[in-house]
């Protein structure tokens, strides 16, 4: 009879550690897939200031959007943890598109080959970038469907696995979705 | 017919695989046996167990060293028959950005991309693990397709690399071409035995004996086709259009593929069945091979994906 609850408990422990090390799996998982989302924001990066560079000589009206380029970037480099990353590096994205919409009233400045180079380089990081979030967030769904389900959550709420945020455009989004807001005074 | 998911295909293809390289030995092997047993001089049984024996190590060793080399030789073994050489970045931006793109979105490694120089449009997928993994292009889809079509097709050859097909293939395409060869090696023998030897007294059992084993080959050769599923071809395509969300790209890229797949420096069967649709001139009149033939009719392919859309 003890040997019979002996083998029960043993197997249920044995269950048990399986669920956590596929919980810690999940994570990895994520995290990896976070490393290939690093790899293009470096190099956006190290575009950012040429492209601030280019387009300073010809859109003399635009200093106070290059600022915030400039400053979005720098607190993106100096973010440390993913949630932080994700965070600024949306408001980076944002910057980066008024920038995108602004430079249209720059006719010169379209022409120029070394800003259509630039433009160039960063339309094809956005476009990694973009694979890589796809990858990301579906990892991001499944750890958190994964420690969401049942028994898995009871694992995971004791041993701090807790739900991770996605990296979706949603503020940006919107903000690129709604008409600005023009106000006479 | 069963449904099956990517993860079922992945599985199945990764025990097809061991299955392969387990059983491959103890067919030979049965084979050495059935040959020394019907060639002997007298039936001695003990005797011919103390041969096979004796003969046990030099079968495996040799087939082994014959496996490693394949194995680490396959790939330029492929370029040489295929005619195909490695495709720059500065080459072809293009084509590198939609490997890109497709591999990032599914945490893959990025496979090396080859060339092949050909006006005709095919493309195939290759390698047995993560540092070999690669993809053949030729001129033709390369130049002949539109980014949303080369980009499905590309993520056809991804999936078959996903779904772990082309290790498979290799494995059976090294089978298959060790009992090509070794069935070559009985003929050649047969005929020049014949030659030297004139109308020796073991000369019939020896043509017997080299006509069975070459008839068994071409069994394990068809069996081999077979047991690799040969759904995989809907499966890959499958993949693509959950890949890119874009099944009309890849069924459109079928259209214009089906029009000139031809390509010419391709003489292999066994290199044939890697590619995405067959790059051999087919044979009108009904033939035996046909019956075996590697790839399924692209109009259903096109049909099933048009359905997706």
């Amino acid at each position: 009879m003890i040997w019979i609850i002996l083998i029960v408990i043993v197997v249920i422990v044995f269950w048990l550690i399986g669920i956590y090390n596929s919980l810690v799996r999940l994570r990895n998982t994520r995290q990896n897939a976070f490393a290939d989302i690093d790899v293009q924001l470096k190099q956006r990066h190290d575009l950012v200031p040429q492209l601030v560079e280019t387009v300073k000589g010809y859109a003399t009206h635009e200093r106070e959007l290059l600022l915030k380029i400039t400053q979005a970037r720098t607190a993106a480099m100096a973010a440390t943890t993913i949630d932080e990353k994700i965070r600024t590096e949306t408001q980076l994205s944002a910057a980066l598109q008024g920038l995108k919409v602004s430079v249209e009233a720059y006719p010169d400045l379209k022409a120029n080959q070394n800003f259509l180079q630039l433009q160039e380089e960063l339309s094809d990081i956005e476009n990694k970038l973009a694979a890589a979030r796809r990858y990301f967030n579906a990892a991001t769904t499944e750890y958190n469907t994964g420690i969401e389900t049942f028994p898995a959550n009871m694992i995971a709420n004791n041993f701090g696995f807790r739900r991770e945020t996605m990296f979706d455009l949603g503020q940006e989004r919107t903000n690129l979705e709604e008409p600005p807001k023009i106000s006479f005074n | 017919m069963t449904y099956v998911g990517i993860q079922t295909q992945i599985r199945r293809n990764n025990f097809n695989s061991i299955l392969l390289i387990v059983t491959f030995p103890l067919v030979l092997l049965g084979m050495v046996y059935a040959f020394l047993f019907f060639t002997a001089q007298q039936k001695d049984p003990q005797l011919i167990n103390s041969t096979f024996t004796n003969v046990i190590p030099f079968v495996l060793i040799g087939t082994s060293l014959w496996f490693l080399i394949a194995w680490f030789f396959h790939n330029s073994m492929i370029r040489m028959a295929t005619g195909s050489k490695p495709l720059e970045r500065i080459d072809n931006k293009r084509v590198y950005n939609l490997i890109e793109n497709l591999c990032i979105s599914r945490g893959m490694k990025i496979p090396q991309i080859y060339i092949i120089e050909d006006d005709s449009l095919n493309a195939f997928a290759s390698g047995i693990n993560d540092s070999t993994y690669s993809v053949s292009l030729s001129r033709g889809i390369i130049e002949k397709l539109d980014d949303d079509e080369l980009e499905g097709v590309i993520a056809h050859e991804l999936s078959h690399i996903r779904n772990r097909d082309v290790r498979l293939m290799i494995i059976s395409i090294i089978f298959v071409g060790i009992f090509a060869f070794i069935a070559e090696m009985a003929f050649r023998s047969l005929r020049f035995g014949a030659f030297s030897r004139g109308r020796g007294k073991g000369n019939g059992a020896i043509i017997l004996v080299a006509i069975v084993i070459s008839a068994v080959c071409y069994l394990i050769a068809i069996l081999l086709r077979f047991g690799i599923s040969r759904s995989r071809e809907y499966m890959a395509d499958a993949g693509a259009a959950e890949m890119t969300r874009k099944p009309y790209a890849l069924a459109n890229a079928l259209r214009k593929i089906d029009q000139d797949p031809l390509i010419e420096a391709v003489q292999r069967r066994d290199i044939a069945q890697l590619f995405i649709e067959n790059p051999q001139p087919e044979e009108k009149k009904f033939s035996f091979s046909n019956l075996f033939s590697t790839h399924p009719p692209i109009q259903k392919r096109i049909e099933l994906l048009d359905q997706f859309a």
